[in-house]
């Protein structure tokens, strides 16, 4: 029974003394970065650290890292390019830099030019003033990687992910659009069909300008929906026994008078489907 | 919300105080290596062949860290001034400035970071003794 205890006690006084590991342990770059921030510490002026200071210190600087790449990258998203550039820096570090305040936080995403911005005026006075300590060690890159990643596919041009095993067939060919678009039963899709108002005059085409993105370059007409119950078997495939038309046809005008009655019914059964 | 981060306008005044500041990052090598920077960066998916922007993270980095542990500091200074005299003078020898979590936690409230650490947990053993007669 004594021994138990005894056995007991070792075990979680071994378990006390157990230090709060980061994440991930055996992460080299964490360990890299742990050498990085105890630098920094050295040159503020500690001479000494508790390990479990200097591992949260860390982590929260690698935190601090991946959250101001995350912010700039979202800001490049939004603005539809794929690599961040100077300006989506600068308003991840506004974004990160909020908790503590910065001249002109109060005029953020105003007029004002964001090459102007008191962080990064900041950030070049600490350059300025601040002297270099380069890391203790080199360290080498592993360039190959970034290469390794793909390959040719066998037969074509297109490169393909390492991930695809060899024995797939290669990609298939793409063609261009105007084959994209013809079917093998010459059926075309819905976007093409006659159907639609404008389909051949790119009416819908988006317009993106700098100032207005977005904007249709045209102005629409106005389309009506009639529901022709009865003529459902002359009705195009593709739009069900929905027809579109113009306002400025007479025909359906007519028509849209004599079966009034079944149309409020079509109607009403449209919307409790909707 | 309208980001318009290509508007120019009053970009010439401090144009070529910025151009100074992006070349000398060129030659400014910060402490946390480029190597390091670039996996935490394509991590969280920031793809940039430019160097400059890179080392403006490195720095960004470096100085947040900088600034917390300058803080922490700080607040390890003015705990053992705060010390009576006669027990600083005994102390005096090795006033070695240690970085503890209970001013890394101070210090990081400040940059939004809360800090706990468990209150039993044994840190070293002499977690429980008061932090100024502790001997290091």
């Amino acid at each position: 029974m004594k021994k138990k205890k005894l056995k007991s006690r070792r075990k979680s006084n071994s378990h006390s003394h157990h230090e709060p590991e980061p994440s991930n342990p055996s992460d080299f770059s964490f360990n890299i970065t742990r050498v990085a921030v105890a630098q920094i510490c050295k040159s503020v002026g500690f001479g000494r650290s508790r390990v479990t200071a200097l591992n949260t210190l860390t982590l929260v600087a690698t935190k601090y890292l991946e959250t101001l790449a995350r912010s700039a990258t979202s800001f490049s998203g939004a603005a539809n390019r794929a690599q961040p550039n100077l300006l989506d820096l600068i308003n991840a570090l506004h974004d990160t830099s909020l908790h503590v305040g910065f001249k002109g936080a109060d005029t953020l995403y105003g007029d004002d030019c964001l090459l102007k911005s008191a962080v990064l005026e900041d950030l070049s006075g600490f350059v300025s003033s601040t002297d270099e300590i380069p890391f203790a060690k080199p360290i080498g890159r592993t360039k190959e990687r970034e290469t390794e990643g793909l390959k040719p596919s066998p037969g074509g041009n297109l490169q393909r992910g390492r991930h695809i095993p060899e024995w797939l067939p290669e990609f298939p060919d793409l063609g261009n659009k105007e084959q994209s678009i013809k079917r093998i039963n010459g059926e075309t899709s819905w976007e093409n069909s006659n159907s639609v108002l404008g389909h051949q005059t790119g009416e819908f085409e988006e317009k993106r300008d700098g100032n207005n993105g977005g904007k249709l370059s045209k102005e629409r007409r106005k389309v009506k929906f009639w529901i022709k119950g009865d003529k459902r078997e002359n009705l195009n495939r593709f739009s069900g026994n929905n027809l579109f038309s113009q306002s400025v046809d007479e025909e359906p005008e007519v028509e849209h008078k004599k079966s009034k009655a079944k149309q409020t019914l079509v109607y009403r059964r449209r919307k409790k489907v909707q | 919300m309208n980001h318009n981060p290509q508007s120019s306008d009053g970009k010439h005044d401090d144009d070529s105080a910025l151009s100074d500041f992006l070349a000398s990052l060129m030659d400014y090598t910060p402490t946390i290596p480029d190597e390091l920077v670039e996996h935490y960066l394509s991590k969280s998916g920031f793809q940039s062949p430019d160097v400059r922007l890179i080392r403006l993270v490195a720095v960004a980095t470096q100085k947040f860290v900088a600034e917390v542990a300058s803080d922490a500091l700080m607040h390890c200074k003015a705990r053992q001034a705060a010390v009576v005299k006669d027990k600083r003078d005994k102390q005096q020898k090795d006033k070695r400035l240690i970085l503890t979590m209970d001013d890394l936690s101070k210090s990081l409230r400040e940059y939004g970071v809360n800090v706990k650490h468990q209150e039993y947990f044994a840190d070293s053993p002499s977690t429980g003794i008061d932090p100024a007669s502790r001997e290091e």
